[in-house]
């Protein structure tokens, strides 16, 4: 098994896309940057407009708190999208290489091969995470500094820099638990489809519906509360000015056991089909 | 300035008069200022400041957070009110927590005012301004109910209410599953705020 863990990550560590996917999450961040650097005074002006007939402002908001605030939102659609293609190619390589009927062929036992695929698709996608979190605190901070963020959920909550990074910190982690279940999703996705253009195509679907499902409102209270697209947006409500910490360890808690259940899933898929 | 409205001392009142006096003999101070904003669509915790005061230059804040200062509401010395010339109307008394508090309008003589009217609440035994309803053209209405510790000549507390019109939100701002109730926005168009702004005076230097 620690073979299998170890070959799946020489795989990820000379395929090209993992370096792909490196750069186009920084290059998300530089973009995230500039717009912020050129736009992100306006934006602020405007949100505040009305307090301003009232108001005088002391400090500033265009801050490195709120420039990890913007980034975090990527977790939304760009971040998962990238992870979401390079981890199903664990998969769909192997198909491609037709290098699966060589593995198949060797003493490997099938659900072990296809764990081996899912522990890579996480620790590469905490990885990615832990990379995107380290370069923008760096970045952030040192071109924008420190200072107070304002978020607006229902209401224009505002915090306190030190208690702004704690609540970015911990969304970090959430968001990690939410793109962990995207990876999982498409590496169970490259089972049944195979080939990886179609696994892509039905990633961003599931991608493009889970966000969707997200702002829909037809569903039952019951069926809302533990469905999973419902539970995607579980780190932003660390943004909320009192954190329901119960919600938050419930909803993430829940997300594992969805995560759980696609890989067992994958496996399951896996081990039903007849490699030729 | 108190030469000229001296002139017109039948018309502008005598005790008011007095507390313009009492506020104006202050050269400077430093205080450390706790502000809490009460505004029904902003959750904001508590922030400091620190401010300084310099007779004729008005106060100077400086902090470390980021905080919203009241645009009105600070003018201790009530320089806003004496600015144009004005009457003052005798409103009577009224008893307020168990103080006698005399009432009476200030209405500006002068079309280049921006105040409307204003109505002074004073406790002219202590000499303090306790309460005002301002009404001006550009900034609508607001009010000051300001608390003194005994024998001092600036107030300890203040809070300062005034309409606030809701928020316009950039919608690259809002969260992923962030509502827009336009029925509850429409109902919020405009609401009172208050802010409550509590100093603790560290050098005050009377004149």
């Amino acid at each position: 098994m620690r073979g299998l863990i170890s070959a799946e990550f020489l795989k990820l560590r000379r395929q090209s896309k993992t370096y792909y996917a490196l750069a186009a999450v920084t290059i998300i961040e530089l973009l995230i940057f500039i717009t912020a650097y050129y736009q992100g005074s306006a934006i602020l002006d405007l949100l505040l407009s009305n307090l301003r007939q009232s108001f005088y402002f002391e400090g500033t908001l265009l801050n490195g708190n709120l420039i990890m605030y913007i980034v975090l939102n990527s977790l939304w659609f760009n971040v998962p999208l990238i992870l979401m293609i390079v981890t199903s190619s664990l998969v769909t390589d192997e198909y491609k290489d037709n290098s699966v009927q060589t593995v198949m062929l060797q003493a490997v036992k099938k659900w072990q091969f296809m764990l081996a695929k899912y522990l890579a698709a996480i620790v590469f996608t905490l990885l990615v995470m832990a990379f995107m979190m380290v370069t923008t605190f760096i970045l952030a901070y040192s071109l924008f500094g420190n200072g107070d963020l304002v978020v607006y959920l229902g209401t224009l909550n505002f915090f306190k820099a030190p208690e702004a990074f704690q609540r970015i910190c911990w969304a970090f982690g959430s968001g990690s638990i939410a793109m962990v279940f995207y990876s999982v999703v498409s590496v169970t996705l490259a089972v049944l489809m195979q080939e990886s253009a179609k696994t892509w195509i039905v990633s961003a679907l599931f991608l493009i519906i889970t966000n969707l499902l997200l702002k829909a409102e037809f569903l039952p209270a019951q069926v809302d509360a533990v469905f999973f697209p419902k539970l995607m947006d579980t780190w932003q409500q660390l943004f909320n000015y009192e954190v329901n910490w119960h919600q938050l360890g419930f909803n993430n808690l829940l997300l594992v056991m969805y995560t759980m259940a696609f890989a067992a899933l994958g496996i399951w898929l896996f081990q039903k089909k007849d490699i030729g | 300035m108190l030469c000229a409205l001296w002139v017109h001392a039948q018309k502008i009142d005598a005790d008011l008069l007095r507390i313009k006096q009492r506020m104006d003999s202050v050269q400077h101070f430093s205080a450390m200022v706790t502000l809490n904003l009460d505004v029904p669509f902003i959750q904001m915790p508590t922030k400091n400041a620190e401010v300084n005061y310099q007779h004729g230059s008005g106060m100077k804040f400086a902090s470390k957070d980021f905080v919203m200062l009241p645009k009105r509401g600070l003018d201790f010395s009530m320089n806003e009110l004496f600015k144009h010339p004005f009457i003052t109307v005798d409103r009577g008394t009224i008893t307020r927590g168990g103080k006698m508090l005399k009432v009476i309008n200030l209405i500006p003589t002068d079309g280049k005012s921006d105040l409307v009217m204003a109505v002074l609440y004073m406790d002219t035994k202590a000499r303090h301004l306790v309460e005002s309803e301002i009404n001006t053209r550009k900034d609508g209405s607001y009010t000051l109910q300001m608390q003194y510790q005994p024998g001092q000549t600036l107030p300890q507390n203040v809070e300062a209410a005034f309409a606030i019109e809701r928020l316009k939100i950039p919608l690259n701002f809002m969260g992923k599953d962030t509502k827009i109730d336009r029925k509850k926005m429409r109902s919020m168009e405009t609401k009172t705020g208050k802010i409550k702004m509590q100093f603790r005076y560290r050098d005050v230097k009377l004149g």
